[in-house]
């Protein structure tokens, strides 16, 4: 028997990876998502958290008790307005100029 | 017509579907200063990612403006003349790939000898097209949002943009999905959603024109909010998939060497490898997230790989739909799988990452194509539309955009002329050839492969029962040879074994029927 690769569970580096996007960033006065964080105490799928490519929603899979939304980080897909199933968010893109920007794409 | 507008046409976004609505309209006789078009992102393109492949030769009919693009234009990278498919397994990898010389353009073949596919880097190539927008002419405007449209009749302070995209307080869920703007007056409601468009709001500003062009791409909030798409209104997220990508860079030498590209010369760009796969290599992860969650028990994501040359770069990264993900799994992580499992890894080996992201990629098929294309004074194209096609051996998006667009173009020039952009007109010029052109006649040959992609089968037990069979087949370990069909049972036999999904799955009728909607690819 020759010894195979064990493969289990996998972790990417988001943090790393959105690192290497460029941004600017605009003020917290015109944070382009808003989520009523109120609505997310029952939610059990949590799927703004799983969707999410930038981890921008933290929650209890980090063991938080209540939802944590940080606007800063998003790549802009718009997952998350589609996946919330509470009607928690109010989604638009970025005032024009602000936000994300590839260089690549 | 109007001649008191600000322009004859307003396009919103700067791809591939506004671009070639541009050109066209210039082509058709429509003078330069009479087109804006505006993109949110600045510089033009920075907003932008696509896999991604380029597929026919849609850009040849602007050369026009883009002379030599194939050699030109910064984004397109490599003519593809090498494509792969496969089946990945946490173990196996199995690949049938084509190198074919007439993808080469160099002649010598019996089939058309032409380079018709080309992978593309976005940010580039759209900030090139918005510079030859510029030299034909044309008004481009980078970093502008555009918030609302605007309503002949209708003060658009009488509402927010927001109005438009917030949840009401007395809100359903899923189809009962309501809007703030679900609980306004009737009339306004009705005005915003059927009132003759007039032009953009931006910033409190308005500027007029004949007709809007709304080419936003698939995360289009105003074709949601102005009532085209009435599923995504809905909230919907079935048929959007979710692309998550890496561009690693490997150095153009090691490119060439390691995937044995044509390296280019003055008359032809370097040649390059596309690749699609089946993925089945989420097993572990779905059952420990089903254990920790079990709101989402069962469900096991649809995952698709690709994997592309650019010159300096591989473009690398996974296409998931949204439906089929369940809580307790990120989509990075369906990434990392992907990116690890050995076949993938000895391709980016010694690469750097320099890029990640994301992208949402309608793949609606016709039976969620918007519910209208037109309205009056505006029209909607490419992926803002859901233009996009896949039939699990090929997913193309970028030429229907580029497609489309030109068609918007012919239609909207030959409804100014005629000095009608009603709804009624544009549908009988642009809804009309959109729906005798090759986008519509593709998504209705292969409407069924829609049903075969989303078997959960292909996601699971079929790249594990190709890739063990292969990989018995293709052996010597000493022991007696076995003809293929035989290792086919037998693997399929231990496969039942082992899994209760399994042996429900891969049941004989299961598997017939299987077949049967894969026949229609």
């Amino acid at each position: 028997m020759t010894e195979t690769t064990k493969l289990g569970l996998f972790t990417y580096d988001v943090k790393n990876g959105l690192g290497l996007i460029g941004y600017n960033v605009d003020e917290h006065e015109h944070a382009h998502i808003i989520v009523d964080t109120k609505k997310c105490g029952d939610c059990d799928s949590m799927m703004c958290v799983w969707g999410c490519p930038a981890q921008c929603y933290m929650f209890r899979d980090v063991g938080l008790e209540e939802m944590k939304f940080q606007y800063e980080d998003c790549v802009e897909c718009g997952t998350c307005f589609l996946m919330c199933t509470d009607g928690a968010l109010s989604w638009n893109h970025p005032r024009g100029g602000f936000g994300i920007t590839y260089s690549q794409g | 017509m109007d001649d008191e507008t600000d322009f004859d046409v307003i396009v919103i976004g700067a791809g591939f579907a506004g671009a070639a609505t541009a050109f066209q309209l210039l082509k058709e006789g429509i003078e330069g200063d009479r087109i804006l078009v505006v993109d949110r992102g600045e510089p033009i393109g920075s907003k932008n990612l696509t896999g991604g492949i380029l597929w026919g030769r849609e850009l040849d009919d602007f050369e026009e403006f883009l002379g030599n693009w194939e050699m030109d234009c910064p984004g397109i990278e490599r003519a593809i003349n090498h494509k792969k498919v496969g089946f990945l397994s946490s173990e196996d990898a199995l690949f049938v790939e084509g190198r074919f010389a007439s993808w080469d353009g160099t002649g010598g073949t019996d089939e058309p000898s032409q380079r018709s596919s080309w992978s593309v880097l976005r940010a580039k190539a759209d900030a090139w097209m918005a510079e030859k927008m510029e030299e034909a002419g044309i008004f481009v405007m980078p970093g502008m949002k555009i918030d609302q449209l605007h309503i002949d009749g209708l003060d658009h302070e009488s509402y927010t943009a927001r109005d438009l995209t917030d949840p009401a307080e007395d809100s359903g869920k899923g189809a009962a999905q309501k809007w703030k703007i679900d609980n306004f007056p009737k009339e306004l409601v009705d005005k915003i959603r059927n009132g003759k468009i007039r032009g953009i709001v931006q910033d409190g500003e308005v500027m007029t024109s004949n007709v809007v062009v709304i080419a936003e791409g698939s995360n289009s909030i105003l074709t949601r909010t102005y009532h085209f798409d009435s599923m995504l209104n809905a909230q919907s997220k079935e048929d959007l998939l979710l692309g998550v990508k890496e561009v690693i860079h490997l150095g153009k030498e090691r490119i060439d060497e390691r995937f044995n590209c044509f390296p280019g010369d003055d008359e032809r760009p370097p040649s390059g490898m596309a690749m699609e796969l089946a993925l089945s290599l989420y097993r572990d992860m779905a059952h420990e997230a089903w254990k920790e969650y079990p709101v989402t028990d069962g469900l096991y994501p649809r995952c698709g790989g690709f994997f592309y040359t650019n010159r300096e770069t591989v473009s690398c990264g996974i296409i998931v739909q949204l439906s089929s993900l369940p809580s307790g799994i990120h989509t990075y992580d369906l990434y990392q799988a992907f990116k690890e499992q050995p076949a993938i890894a000895a391709l980016i080996e010694g690469g750097e990452a320099i890029e990640y992201g994301a992208h949402l990629c309608p793949e609606y098929g016709l039976h969620r194509m918007p519910h209208r294309f037109t309205r009056d004074g505006a029209l909607v194209v490419g992926d803002a539309a859901g233009l996009v096609f896949a039939n699990g051996m090929q997913i193309q998006g970028m030429n229907n955009a580029l497609h489309s667009g030109k068609l918007a173009g012919k239609a909207i020039a030959t409804c100014i002329s005629n000095g009608d952009v009603s709804a009624k007109a544009l549908d009988a010029t642009y809804t009309k050839s959109l729906k005798a052109s090759y986008i519509y006649r593709d998504l209705k040959r292969f409407e069924p492969a829609t049903k075969f992609l989303n078997n959960p089968a292909n996601f699971t037990w079929v790249p594990e029962l190709v890739g063990k069979t292969a990989n018995r087949v293709f052996r010597e370990i000493g022991e007696e040879k076995v003809p293929a069909e035989k290792v086919l049972r037998q693997v399929r036999k231990e496969m039942r074994a082992k899994s209760k999904a399994n042996k429900k799955g891969m049941g004989l009728i299961s598997m017939l029927k299987l077949a049967l909607t894969g026949r229609k690819l």
